[in-house]
């Protein structure tokens, strides 16, 4: 009869004198059995941490909403527009349970909430809250953080509560190497500095993503206090495209008729996509006088371009171009040509009326199926 | 008594409004979707002063109720907010176009909500 | 046959097959390593970005959404509803009602105030005839278009019309029998925002199996993984292969195939490669293929990206025959697919798809099912010759066996760790034991109907099964 240390012994000379292919199945399985464990066990950790997690949400949710309600939406002195000196409730809110740092952090997120939901006095006496409650500390103090979600999550705090940061502790995030920090950390910077919040127009190299001017289009376009400058500076001087591209969103969006010189001559680039936007934008602004100079390019020009200056004549709808157009929609042979000509010819309808209808009784069944798709208000594009 | 229906699934916005109009005296009744809303109009026939509601919302979506509710032959008119976060102008003029008779972005100023809301409701009486 | 010819036989077999077994276990343990990289950054990343800033902005690109329809009156409504309710600032919805012999353009006309338009449709991908095409005369419903068109027996034909008519220069590929996230649509665009060199010409997302998630008028109420055997071994399949796999690849830049369930396409791209080929048997990767391929012609720097999010909810088949249907038509197309564009295979022109995705999905995609089957021939012959060493063979099996439910396990547990999905234990736990059991039930089913797919494709044997019952299952699974 085998007693047990034999059995083992027998079993480890078994292995030993094993072929290699079983010896690495072996061990291999044993660490697949063992992995496979281990991910059971952080499954059930994890389930149940953010289980008790979401029980202490529940309770702590309805209490700050509360405290909240109480102290601030209810009263009546900030139901105007003007800056009221209101006292901050502090007192209220000086519980045990906002002692705990999870506890602080949850607050800070509502309070955020909240002034995503409403501003003027009450939003600032949001604010003033975050401040008095000692919160911004706490974002500081995320701030210096090795970890750059963290970071990033202390920016967006500090952003959305509009708090100051000293220029020392934020120019080196925008130099960070993370491009997510550096990103975030300088749409802080354009909108919590005083001086010069645009400088990274003139030294960023690489390109603006279009996620960044979403955000950043976001922060120039809805805080009061930054002081627009002449986009025309980087139209005409940067050599970063992206930057370009974006000014030129801005220059629309500011119709700013002081930038359109930049703007004309960004039409001699050799970049056809910046040229596309630059002819966007002119229609945009509707400059009447650049349509000739248009015009006297649009033979040498790609399609997207052309199709730019096309969409140009319908939105300036001078009346001037109604020939051109008129011979495009006829001539062209690209479809997607001949119904932007239409459309435009539709747009300037106010000087083609006549000429319109004669299109619509003499063209071919194509060519009025598009008179017709351009004129039906139903259909947008 | 004016009564006014809040469309909104934002967690904390029906709290802000609930206080802000809670000022006037108002009844107010909060859904939180598109489904419960045309339930809850169809419920008390239309029986509102004004509605209240954002755009993007699950099972039906702001413009299909301000079209049900402008669309709507019989009855007295109802006036309709919208108050969204979506800021395409695009979005704001499909909304005017359906009827809408005034829109607020988010955040919103609270002094200004309420006088809106108190001259809509004047205008509709 | 003599023994020492058998001997030499067993030696090159054992060692093909170690080499192929290390290369795919190794394979797999870099994907697993690649994928909790790749999906622990996109959750660190989502947490500070918040979606709805592009909700906000004016310069949200804009998107297409592209639903086919063939026959699918019972839901339509629903579906196209909540298709309206996505969160997102510029999109448009374009239904295309692919023949349907049912009522569904009724219902359709008649619930969204529907108004025949003439439409400048321009044919820039040819399909069948178009009829007609609507629009609502309800501005309320402005971002629907109705397409018309004569049955083209395939969902390609059915996605090429509507990608015809759409305005935007993205477009959203989906079934109308799927369901969709509210964000799907800002999800599946932020890659391509985020991306600062490439041209990101697609992206794709988690897709999961509806069966037991509860649905209300077409939004889902509650995630809960299948109840049936069937589909949840499926769904264990798909958080393998979308969580583990395609993200893993995504980190390196090689991902194989956006699935046609959902994904976002570069509508640019993909009409100058020619749309959907309505004759292939799996339509959605046949066309990322060809997007790579015309990418990699005109040097356009591309990537596909991934997203681990789960964004869709498909049906899945509950039957044995319907399932092996589905599994068949996939092993033929991967086959179609293999043959058609073989030219690529280890060609240094076409950069990663040519040098990794390639060779990856011939040998360990296709080949897969073969070896197998001819491991499973040879170990028989053996056995009925009494020339096996057991228990060499039951430990290796042993060791594939733990192996491959570490690996599907590792997948749950990434995506568990992210997203928590599931409300209660016992489902979780329910999940966690179906890899036990996927070597000896699920995967055998699978390699014999790719081996029938496979057959099929030699034989060229005709498709008697069209659009149909391609969805067939659906009433089935609205029976139970």
């Amino acid at each position: 009869m085998k007693t047990i240390p034999a059995f083992i012994s027998a079993t480890v000379d078994q292995f030993r004198y094993a072929p290699l292919v079983i010896q690495i199945a072996v061990i291999f399985t044993a660490v697949a059995v063992s992995m496979t464990a281990i991910a059971y066990i952080s499954i059930l950790l994890n389930r149940y941490r953010s289980h008790r997690r979401e029980k202490k949400l529940a309770a702590l949710h309805p209490l700050i909403d509360e405290l909240l309600t109480e102290h601030i939406l209810m009263n009546e002195e900030l139901y105007t527009d003007e800056p009221v000196e209101a006292t901050v409730p502090v007192g209220v809110f000086d519980k045990p349970i906002f002692e705990k740092k999870w506890a602080r952090q949850v607050l800070i997120q509502r309070l955020m909430q909240y002034r995503d939901n409403v501003q003027g006095a009450m939003g600032d006496q949001l604010r003033s809250l975050y401040i008095q409650l000692g919160l911004d500390k706490d974002s500081l103090k995320k701030l210096k953080s090795s970890r750059w979600d963290h970071k990033i999550q202390a920016l967006g705090e500090l952003t959305n509560m509009d708090i100051p940061i000293a220029d020392v502790i934020i120019l080196p995030l925008t130099n960070s190497r993370n491009r997510e920090l550096r990103a975030t950390a300088r749409h802080a910077y354009i909108k919590l500095s005083k001086n010069e919040p645009f400088k990274f127009f003139d030294v960023a190299t690489e390109p603006l993503l279009l996620w960044d001017q979403v955000e950043l289009f976001r922060i120039i376009s809805t805080t009061d206090r930054i002081s627009i400058p002449n986009f025309a500076q980087w139209i005409t001087y940067s050599s970063n495209k992206s930057i370009i591209a974006f000014c030129l969103k801005l220059v629309e969006h500011y119709q700013q008729l002081s930038a359109v010189p930049a703007v004309v001559k960004l039409l001699d680039t050799r970049d056809h996509y910046l040229r596309a936007n630059a002819i966007n934008c002119l229609g945009k602004l509707r400059i009447e006088s650049v349509e000739d100079k248009l015009m006297s390019m649009y033979d040498s020009q790609p399609h997207h371009c052309r199709t730019e200056i096309l969409k140009a004549f319908g939105r300036i709808s001078s009346g001037k171009q109604v020939d051109f157009l008129r011979q495009e929609f006829l001539h062209s042979s690209d479809f997607e040509i001949r119904k932007h000509a239409a459309k435009s010819l539709i747009n300037n309808q106010w000087a083609a009326s006549s000429l319109i209808q004669e299109l619509v009784d003499t063209a071919t069944r194509e060519n009025k199926l598009i008179l017709k798709h351009c004129m039906n208000p139903l259909i947008k594009f | 008594m004016h009564k006014i229906l809040v469309i909104e699934d934002d967690e904390v916005m029906p709290k802000i409004f609930q206080r802000i109009l809670h000022k006037e005296n108002y009844q107010l009744d909060h859904v939180v979707n598109g489904k419960e809303a045309i339930q809850k109009l169809e419920e008390t026939n239309y029986g509102y002063d004004l509605i209240i509601t954002d755009i993007m919302m699950p099972y039906a979506n702001g413009f299909e109720i301000l079209s049900r509710v402008k669309s709507r032959k019989e009855g007295k008119p109802i006036a309709v907010i919208i108050v969204s976060n979506a800021g395409n102008e695009d979005m704001i003029l499909e909304g005017f176009k359906l009827g809408a008779d005034d829109f607020l972005k988010k955040p919103v100023i609270p002094g200004e909500l309420l006088i809106r809301v108190k001259r809509l409701l004047m205008q509709y009486q | 046959m003599d023994s020492t010819f058998w001997e030499m036989l067993r030696n090159i077999f054992e060692a093909g097959t170690f080499i192929y077994g290390a290369v795919l276990l190794g394979t797999y343990a870099l994907l697993a390593l690649f994928s909790i990289i790749a999906v622990r950054s996109y959750a660190k990343k989502g947490e500070s970005q918040q979606v709805d800033i592009l909700l906000k902005s004016p310069l949200a690109p804009g998107i297409t959404v592209l639903a086919p329809a063939y026959n699918e009156g019972l839901t339509i409504i629903y579906n196209v509803r909540s298709l309206m309710t996505l969160v997102y600032p510029r999109y448009e919805i374009i239904v295309i009602n692919d023949g349907s012999t049912d009522n569904s353009l009724e219902q359709l006309i008649e619930a969204f105030e529907l108004v025949p338009v003439d439409f400048a449709y321009n044919v820039k991908i040819p399909t069948q005839p178009v009829r007609k095409i609507y629009k609502s005369s309800n501005p309320a419903y402005a971002l629907l278009t109705v397409i018309d068109k004569v049955n083209g027996k395939s969902k390609a034909d059915a996605v090429n019309a509507g990608i015809n008519a759409a305005s935007y220069d993205y477009f959203v590929c989906t079934d109308v029998d799927c369901i969709l996230h509210e964000h799907t649509l800002m999800e599946l665009i932020k890659p391509v925002m985020q991306e600062p060199h490439k041209r990101v010409i697609a992206t794709g997302a988690t897709l999961r199996i509806a069966n037991s998630c509860e649905f209300d008028e077409g939004v889902m109420t509650r995630m809960r993984p299948p109840r049936q055997l069937l589909p949840r071994f499926q769904e264990v399949e798909y958080i393998r292969a979308f969580v583990l796999g395609k993200m893993g690849w995504s980190l390196i830049n090689c991902v194989p195939n956006v699935s046609g369930g959902l994904g976002l396409f570069d509508k640019e791209v993909a009409i100058r490669s020619g749309g959907y080929d309505f004759s292939s048997f799996g339509e959605d990767m046949e066309l990322m293929t060809r997007m790579c391929r015309y990418a990699s012609d005109n040097k356009i720097d591309y990537a596909i990206r991934y997203v681990p999010r789960t964004l869709c909810w498909t049906e899945a088949p509950v039957t044995v025959r319907i399932f092996g249907r589905q599994r068949t038509r996939w092993a033929r197309g991967l086959a179609q697919l293999m043959h058609a564009h073989f030219s690529m295979f280890l060609n240094p022109g076409y950069g990663r798809m040519g040098m990794i995705i390639f060779p990856y999905n011939f040998f360990f995609e296709l080949l897969a099912p073969l070896v197998e089957a001819i491991g499973i021939i040879f170990y028989i012959t053996g056995a009925v010759l009494g020339l096996i060493n057991w228990p060499t063979a039951l430990l290796l099996l042993l060791f594939i066996y733990t192996y491959s439910v570490m690996i599907t396990t590792l997948a749950i547990l990434w995506d568990q760790l992210t997203f928590r999905y599931y409300k209660s234990w016992r489902e979780v736990i329910y999940l966690c034991a179906t890899p036990l059991m996927e070597m000896f039930i699920y995967h055998p089913l699978i390699v014999f109907f790719s081996l029938r797919g496979y057959f099929h494709f030699l034989t060229g044997k005709k498709s008697s099964w069209g659009n149909m019952q391609r969805r067939g299952f659906k009433q089935q699974a609205t029976a139970h």
